[in-house]
């Protein structure tokens, strides 16, 4: 096995201080290291050091982790990286706080993806000798875990053959022009590496941009409970609670004080490499992105950080 | 109460101290294309023709660029104006879609102009006994 799962975003941010009330006590991830003009945040059911970093200065995202299970799966993806054309440089222990040596490269689409086996482990916030569900005293709504992040790039199929010759993923949907997929132009897609229906996705646009960053949560309840404390807390909602037709997730788009999009998203059904990809094609685009409204605004393509 | 001019229709909006141009806005009833609301999209920039005002939040490079930080650019949900300023949309204009807080800003207009004019009363009887 390569890579386990995207283990962290690194977020710009214009002003800490109101990202911190946003991401602990609106979201209610817990820190667990702070430095001028630096946060570093995990959620409850996450056991390394972090997920979530924020910097202060810009909006945006600087870069995205992703953790491997061996030391030596560094070396391996290093190799199909450079024969995929990338120029690789390796990072130190240290570079990032409490995450080990790994790998650093820029994608096609201009953002920079690192590599690394391993993080500081804190543990969960119940533990793992005879846990319990969840955490008594969780602050806002709570989220378990970050989820995935759909980035925007001018080559999506280019981005996808990236993410499945350097990390193994596998596509689970697509919008695609055309069913056949040679003749066929990517609009978007939706990738995996194990049995989570998507880590990353990526929809055509400009170069280096987010369009957001998830976390996840258990159903429509906890969904629901999370834009109830969204209007609380004077979150802007970009759309939601709906559900998406592409993973079936259950979702709310929302603003981060900084203006990047986060997500919260519940469900989604159980990828796996040999199922068939759904194909979405342009004509039914806004019911697999807004199942409900099945009408796509126009912030879903034209508001990013 | 500072208020903003939205040209080319001439509305005027009456807005709170310290309020954005776009909190002013749609609390007047008006829509417009907008987006993250908190600085970072860029979606809602519009031009300032006359006036000044300033950001209420640090603004990225990448959102407002030197150029636009000297051109009237006026990033409208971060903007605050300093005292009344007229505003141009880009590329479309503004939507009443709700004509209830519409009264509102109204209202606010009939205060004003009797404030003015108790102001001027005031300034010319002061004027009279001098």
């Amino acid at each position: 096995m390569a890579v386990m799962r995207m283990g962290y975003v690194h977020a710009r941010v214009t002003d800490l201080a109101e990202a911190k009330e946003h991401y602990a006590n609106t979201l209610g991830l817990y820190e667990t290291h702070s430095e001028p003009g630096k946060v570093f945040y995990k959620g409850w059911d996450e056991w390394d050091h972090h997920s979530v970093v924020l910097e202060e200065g810009g909006v945006g995202v600087a870069k995205f982790g992703f953790k491997v299970e061996y030391e030596s799966d560094i070396d391996a993806i290093e190799k199909k990286a450079q024969d995929f054309g990338l120029t690789v440089e390796r990072m130190s222990a240290g570079d990032n706080l409490e995450v080990s040596d790994g790998i650093r490269f820029t994608s096609p689409s201009e953002h920079v993806f690192e590599v690394y086996h391993s993080q500081k482990v804190i543990g969960t916030e119940v533990g793992t000798h005879n846990p319990d569900a969840f955490p008594r005293h969780l602050v806002g709504v709570g989220v378990p875990a970050l989820d995935h992040a759909l980035i925007l790039a001018e080559n999506v199929r280019k981005m996808e053959d990236m993410f499945k010759a350097v990390f193994d993923f596998f596509p689970t949907e697509r919008v695609q022009t055309d069913l056949n997929d040679d003749d066929a132009h990517f609009i978007a897609s939706w990738m995996t590496c194990n049995n989570q229906i998507h880590q990353i996705a990526v929809l055509e646009g400009e170069q280096s941009k987010l369009h957001h960053f998830a976390f996840k949560l258990d159903n429509w309840d906890q969904v629901g409970r999370a834009a109830d404390l969204f209007s609380m807390d004077d979150v802007p909602i970009d759309i939601g609670p709906t559900r998406h037709g592409i993973t079936r997730g259950q979702t709310i788009y929302f603003f981060d004080p900084a203006g990047n999009r986060n997500e919260v998203f519940a469900g989604g059904y159980p990828a796996y490499r040999d199922r068939p990809i759904n194909k979405w094609t342009p004509d039914a685009i806004a019911k697999g992105i807004f199942y409900h409204a099945r009408e796509l605004n126009e912030r879903f393509t034209t508001v990013y950080t | 109460m500072p208020t903003v001019t939205i040209e080319p229709s001439g509305e005027v909006i009456y807005l709170e101290p310290d309020e954005t141009v776009l909190s002013g806005l749609y609390k007047a009833g008006y829509a417009y294309t907008i987006g993250c609301r908190r600085g970072g999209c860029a979606i809602c920039k519009v031009d300032c023709r006359a006036g000044e005002f300033h950001y209420n939040r640090p603004i990225a490079d990448t959102v407002i660029n030197e150029t636009e930080r000297a051109d009237g650019t006026c990033l409208s949900c971060r903007a605050v104006p300093d005292g009344d300023i007229t505003i141009e949309m880009r590329g479309e204009n503004v939507r009443l879609v709700n004509p209830f807080l519409r009264q509102i800003n109204e209202k606010a207009r009939l205060r004003a102009e009797a404030k003015q004019a108790a102001d001027a009363e005031r300034l010319t009887s002061t004027t009279t006994k001098e």
